[in-house]
């Protein structure tokens, strides 16, 4: 099949390196980036660390509000698929991109195949919730990475083309995790950052993203949560993109001493980061699964999730913190406690496992 | 065009016009997308309110979701359930996303509830379109028309402007076709855009003594038409609903339609190229005017059912206390 490719944002790019091998043996893939949200500088470390190919086309999509980012990469999308003619167009997620291009290709009648659908978080006032529900109706296939999520869809009416596929990327941490077990690589991993070094157990990774927490009053709340969890001992690593660096700076309110910012990480580092540090926080839906697959402990900074199963069961270690600096305390207390975090994630980098969902090669033989 | 519609149903001239005009679909959608945020990021709204299924429902229903706003979709849950249609994309994205959903039949109640929609957000209320018609109808007088274009007591009518049917030249020559064979049967009268009319031009039709190519008319004089038709043949949606409630005989020149209730309870009937004569010999030589059962709520009263859900609704929604509204 001729299949177009769309991403737009440095998650779907880690999606687009987990499927592409397994697309490309059984496809021709045309791979199209819409220059929604990625910084140009951070983009060879990445292709680099996931051995992605360099897109074949690349629109003007970044900036602007959402109906001006959606409206210009749905016209700029539109000429380019019109002239591509692919047999279906492939989209990841749920940022504006995936609705463009979801858009587009309903319309000039191109099959979609739409990956990680399903996905809810009941939460409207989230964009991403739009984008997904819509993406997730106009789809041929609609590929699940949960049973929670294919659940979803059959409330909504959605059971014809709807598989249960796993997750990509778990697929691509499964292929990952080996070169970074070793104190070695993180520290490789981490070379770059300031305030090292970095050791297993003895830090916690931070990263936070989404619209709802760079408003000024979340900004304040999650400094402060940051603050009442970080130690000298324990310092946090906090992978911030350079928007929400200007918001924060915007806002005049400092970080703590024990708090050290970095620019975002490339795939493989980020991975190095969360199986060696003692816990992870994050509003990253992404990031929220990687540190479950790794065993590593979580707080989520979000009021809901779309990835319930990772806070499901009795062994659970992510859990819903919200931007609440006494919840989060207390949770960090009871999953890593300071007598104990590096030798839990010394066991962890040195036993840690990921299994394949084999969720690539299902998805390329399903399109085929 | 636009004008003579606002003169003639009494509308206000709109506070914003954004002026979006013709595109490809992806420069309209988002040309208007761009244009409304504007707007309510500016003014922001207690509701927006949506009507079918043109680009313009897309782009507001996207919209308003994205700035948190809620929108209530007026002709809810119409399916075709051919995804080839533009429409249908804009129909079912409209109803995702809306916070509330007024039907105009109980087919469209149901085809909500089979995608989740939670049935209080649902209002079975009739159909608008047929308050406007039933407001206008004392107008609709066919003597004058028939007169100014030359018509005899018993003609047809025919509107083409789906792209299914105008845009490709195959489809364009079987519909050229049939046309010819309608137009032996009883003369005929076709308001044309003068876009679809290059095509069909092209396909081999011409303006004749028993096919009148006329220009597009307003909305008084095309239903005073169609009220005085012997038959009508159509690809529109809305004129399904109105040769329904007018007792005229509608063929329908689609594969499917959204609009199912006016076969079951009206006076329409799908047919391909091939099938029009035949279809319309059966009209013929029946009754001028069919009797049969009407849609139930078509009684003019749509608006009026509307207006009073949102009036509770927003008085639910600003009285203190008030639980919060589902998710918009």
């Amino acid at each position: 099949m001729r299949i177009a490719t769309i991403v737009g944002t440095r998650p779907q790019l880690i999606k687009a390196a987990a499927l592409q091998p397994d697309l490309r043996a059984l496809h021709d893939e045309t791979f199209i980036d819409t220059g929604q949200h990625w910084d140009d500088a951070l983009a060879g470390v990445f292709f680099r660390d996931l051995g992605l190919v360099r897109p074949d086309l690349t629109l003007d999509g970044g900036g602007g509000t959402a109906a001006e980012q959606t409206g210009r990469i749905m016209v700029g999308l539109e000429a380019a698929l019109r002239a591509i003619v692919p047999d279906i167009v492939l989209v990841f997620g749920d940022t504006n991109s995936t609705l463009a291009a979801a858009l587009v290709a309903a319309r000039l009648g191109a099959p979609i195949a739409h990956v990680e659908a399903g996905l809810r978080s009941f939460d409207r006032r989230m964009p991403e919730e739009v984008n997904r529900i819509v993406t997730d109706h106009l789809a041929r296939w609609a590929f699940a990475p949960t049973e929670a999520a294919v659940a979803n869809l059959a409330a909504e009416g959605l059971t014809d083309g709807v598989h249960l596929v796993g997750d990509v990327m778990r697929d691509l941490a499964a292929r990952t995790v080996e070169a970074v077990r070793d104190e070695a690589a993180l520290a490789d991993a981490l070379a770059g950052v300031p305030g090292g070094p970095w050791r297993t157990g003895a830090f916690l990774f931070a990263t936070i993203h989404r619209a709802e927490n760079r408003s000024p009053a979340a900004i304040g709340a999650w400094l402060a949560l940051l603050d009442a969890v970080a130690r000298p001992d324990r310092p946090i690593l906090l992978a911030l993109h350079p928007g929400t660096r200007a918001v924060l700076d915007a806002t005049g309110l400092s970080l703590g001493p024990d708090v050290v910012v970095t620019e975002p990480l490339g795939y493989r580092a980020s991975l190095a980061a969360q199986l060696h540090a003692a816990a992870v926080l994050t509003d990253s839906g992404g990031i929220q699964r990687e540190a479950a697959w790794l065993g590593t402990p979580c707080l989520v900074l979000r009021s809901s999730t779309e990835w319930v199963e990772t806070l499901a069961g009795d062994g659970a270690t992510s859990v819903l913190v919200g931007l609440d600096a006494v919840a989060a305390t207390a949770a960090l207390a009871r999953l890593a406690p300071a007598e104990r975090s590096i030798d839990d994630a010394r066991a962890r980098a040195a036993t840690r496992m990921i299994e394949t969902d084999g969720a690539t090669a299902a998805i390329a033989r399903l399109l085929a | 065009m636009s004008d003579i519609f606002f003169r003639e149903l009494d509308l206000p001239t709109p506070d914003v016009n954004l002026g979006i005009g013709s595109g490809t679909h992806g420069e309209q959608t988002a040309g208007a997308m761009v244009g409304l945020e504007r707007e309510w990021t500016a003014g922001p709204p207690a509701l927006v309110v949506l009507y079918g299924d043109v680009n313009s429902t897309l782009a507001a229903s996207l919209v308003a979701a994205k700035l948190q706003i809620p929108s209530a979709h007026v002709e809810a849950g119409l399916r075709s359930f051919d995804r080839s249609m533009p429409e249908e994309i804009n129909r079912i994205v409209s109803d995702l996303l809306a916070e509330l959903l007024f039907t105009t039949s109980p087919e469209a109640t149901g085809h909500l509830r089979a995608m989740g929609v939670p049935t209080e957000r649902i209002h079975f209320v009739g159909n608008p379109m047929i308050d406007t018609l039933m407001t206008q109808r004392a107008r609709f007088d066919p003597a004058p028309e028939r007169e100014r274009l030359g018509l005899p007591a018993t003609y047809g009518v025919v509107t083409l402007h789906r792209p299914s049917n105008v845009d490709d030249i195959e489809s364009a020559r079987a519909v050229v076709g049939a046309l010819g064979a309608l137009a032996a049967r009883l003369p005929l009268v076709i308001p044309l855009h003068p876009r679809g009319a290059a095509r069909l031009a092209e396909a081999g039709l011409h303006d004749g003594e028993r096919l009148r190519i006329v220009e597009p008319l307003g909305y008084v004089a095309f239903l005073s038409l169609v009220a005085g038709a012997r038959l009508v043949l159509t690809d529109s949606g809305g004129i399904q609903e109105e040769t329904t409630m007018l007792d005229v005989p509608c063929l329908t020149m689609r594969p499917n339609t959204e609009r199912p209730i006016t076969i079951s309870h009206g006076t329409n009937r799908l047919v391909r190229p091939d099938e029009v004569a035949a279809a319309a010999d059966e009209i013929l030589a029946g009754p001028e005017r069919p009797e049969g059962p009407r849609p139930p709520l078509w009684d003019g009263h749509a608006g009026e059912r509307i207006a009073d859900v949102v009036v509770v609704w927003l008085g639910a929604r600003r009285a203190p206390g008030a639980p919060a509204t589902s998710p918009a």
